[in-house]
């Protein structure tokens, strides 16, 4: 069953062509990687599927629903949730308070048993009562993982989640991700770290200048020259 | 009041404090003269409208100037409706100012909501200016010349019409801002915005919700305010002053913070009051206002309150106030990291 469903999504800024024409699918339980260079659109794609920019032209459909020109509340409402390339935390709340702005719905029983969960998944129990902005760089990427799971996404969009991330705390989200994939939720990953891209993701979508340029499995991007091609440059004769 | 005791937070000396300061507090008319009477009303009302700057600009993240607007509605509203023609009774026309100044920021707060920084500031000062200017060349305000309302010259019913209702409005900012979810997703807005959107939480109606909340609070003081002094002039309930000393006396007593608003508007209308008490009518205070506000923002950036609370440092006024900087605080509502 598909989750999501991004077809020939596209967004220019200005005369920079940020996304042109993205399309695929991300299937239940599935784990999709996505990778390219720096300034090749991945968070701009991120950014157009939670609806914080909206698509020049395209389709995304979440769950069965046309989402498209959707408000991010509402997609987030919808069952869609992600993390941010820098940790977008509310700095000036605690760990706590931070995990309770999530909970918007729903009584405040449910919610504070929800917050409890979610931190003892992250191992966040003992910051409990930290401010956000005092965390490591490793923490903040738990505790904005952490927000993302209190409305229990189906489909959750990950930006670098592990990037700049202790061993120790980079394995707690790996143990969280195939912790909830075994349990239902999908997952669009966006990572440099080719070794957990390699561990983890089903699929791998490559992307370069706003474009799909490859996609398949983990072994079979490794191997597709266009792929090399946008990590490393074409090489000069 | 063991009962009552056990609802309060903190240790029983705080509470044995708590206790004694609502006493002295509620009493003031009893053992203090006319005078001191008077300077505690006008410390009543400022922290009050203080607590509503700190609505939008503490909580929320948006740097208002024109909450004045709201005040002038509220004072012109009762002023309005107690002139023999309509001859309304002064406790009916203060819902009125209140439901008038917050429809008015539903109204406003859906464009102008949508900016941040520096472009929201300059948006809200230009409604005060308009309000100033309308004020001036209506027929109904009694243009420049103002309305002169049924004198009352009793202290004591003005010092508990003020006490009254700042009480309610410390005790309802309390409850919505620090125990509730609303307060949670506005401080979330403040924070990151996008962040919020992508949490699930409506950030327009939360912003909206927290405006028209904010309005609420001038729009009764003002009503309060008009009938205490008897006679209004655009000047003296549309002045942009009156915006600036709310700002001034939240960020002295500490943005973001229940109690940050009233210790700061206790201290500077005490000093101000003493200042025209000592040297008549001068404009000294002013420059004494400027340095100590830049003080506190260079040392004591949480305000006057974290010399008496343990909470976390935020150095949340340094955080705002860089959002007032060209290029710094963004234009689209989508907001960034602070």
């Amino acid at each position: 069953m598909t989750v999501l469903e991004v077809s020939d999504v596209r967004r220019s800024f200005g005369g920079i062509h940020a996304v042109q024409g993205v399309s695929f699918a991300l299937g239940e339980q599935e784990i999709l990687g996505i990778i390219g260079p720096n300034g090749s659109g991945k968070s701009t794609l991120f950014n157009l599927l939670t609806g914080l920019v909206r698509a020049g032209s395209g389709k995304v459909r979440l769950l069965g629903r046309d989402i498209t020109g959707w408000k991010p509340h509402r997609i987030a409402r919808a069952g869609m949730g992600r993390t941010f390339q820098i940790p977008a935390l509310f700095v000036n709340m605690t760990v706590q308070e931070n995990l309770y702005a999530a909970a918007v719905e729903g009584d405040w029983k449910t919610a504070r048993q929800r917050t409890g969960q979610v931190l003892d998944l992250m191992t966040l129990g003992d910051l409990r009562n930290e401010l956000a902005s005092t965390l490591s760089g490793g923490q903040q990427r738990l505790l904005e993982f952490a927000r993302v799971l209190m409305r229990d996404p189906q489909v959750i969009l990950l930006d670098e989640v592990t990037a700049g991330v202790h061993p120790t705390l980079r394995q707690v989200i790996l143990d969280a991700i195939t912790r909830l994939r075994s349990e239902g939720r999908s997952f669009l990953v966006i990572e440099h770290d080719m070794e957990l891209v390699r561990a983890v993701c089903e699929r791998v979508i490559v992307m370069d200048a706003g474009q799909v340029v490859a996609h398949g499995s983990f072994d079979e991007i490794a191997a597709d020259k266009s792929v090399v091609e946008a990590y490393l440059g074409v090489p000069t004769q | 009041m063991n009962c009552a005791a056990a609802m309060i937070p903190g240790t029983r000396w705080q509470q044995s404090s708590l206790l004694v300061f609502l006493v002295v507090v509620a009493t003031v008319p009893f053992w203090a003269d006319d005078y001191w009477t008077r300077i505690f009303t006008g410390v009543a009302m400022w922290s009050a409208l203080a607590m509503s700057w700190n609505i939008m600009g503490g909580y929320a993240g948006y740097i208002s100037f024109g909450q004045v607007a709201f005040f002038g509605i509220g004072a012109y509203t009762t002023a309005v409706l107690m002139q023999k023609g309509p001859g309304w009774g002064f406790f009916a026309t203060l819902p009125v100012g209140a439901v008038l100044a917050g429809a008015l920021a539903v109204l406003i707060g859906w464009p102008v909501l949508r900016l941040r920084g520096a472009y929201f500031a300059i948006a809200t000062w230009a409604l005060a200016e308009a309000f100033l200017q309308i004020a001036t060349a209506a027929g109904f305000t009694g243009g420049s010349s103002g309305l002169t309302l049924p004198i009352n010259a009793s202290t004591s019913f003005f010092y508990y019409a003020m006490l009254v209702p700042a009480a309610v409005t410390f005790v309802v900012c309390w409850l919505l801002l620090e125990r509730s979810r609303f307060g949670y997703r506005v401080k979330a807005v403040r924070d990151h915005e996008a962040a919020a959107e992508s949490i699930g939480i409506d950030t327009t109606r939360v912003k909206i919700q927290a405006f028209a909340f904010s309005a609420v609070i001038p729009g009764v003081f003002g009503g309060i305010y008009a009938y205490w002094i008897t006679f209004i002039n655009p000047t003296s309930v549309l002045a942009g002053d009156i915006t600036d000393q709310m700002v001034v006396m939240a960020l002295v007593g500490g943005l973001g913070r229940i109690w940050g608003p009233a210790l700061g508007a206790t201290l500077l209308y005490l000093v101000d009051r003493q200042f025209i008490a000592s040297f008549g009518e001068t404009t000294a205070y002013i420059a004494v206002l400027g340095g100590l506000l830049a003080l506190i923002v260079l040392f004591l950036p949480d305000g006057l309150i974290s010399l008496f609370s343990r909470g976390h440092r935020t150095a949340l006024s340094r955080q705002l106030l860089v959002r007032l900087l060209p290029g710094r605080g963004g234009t689209t509502g989508r907001g960034g990291r602070l």
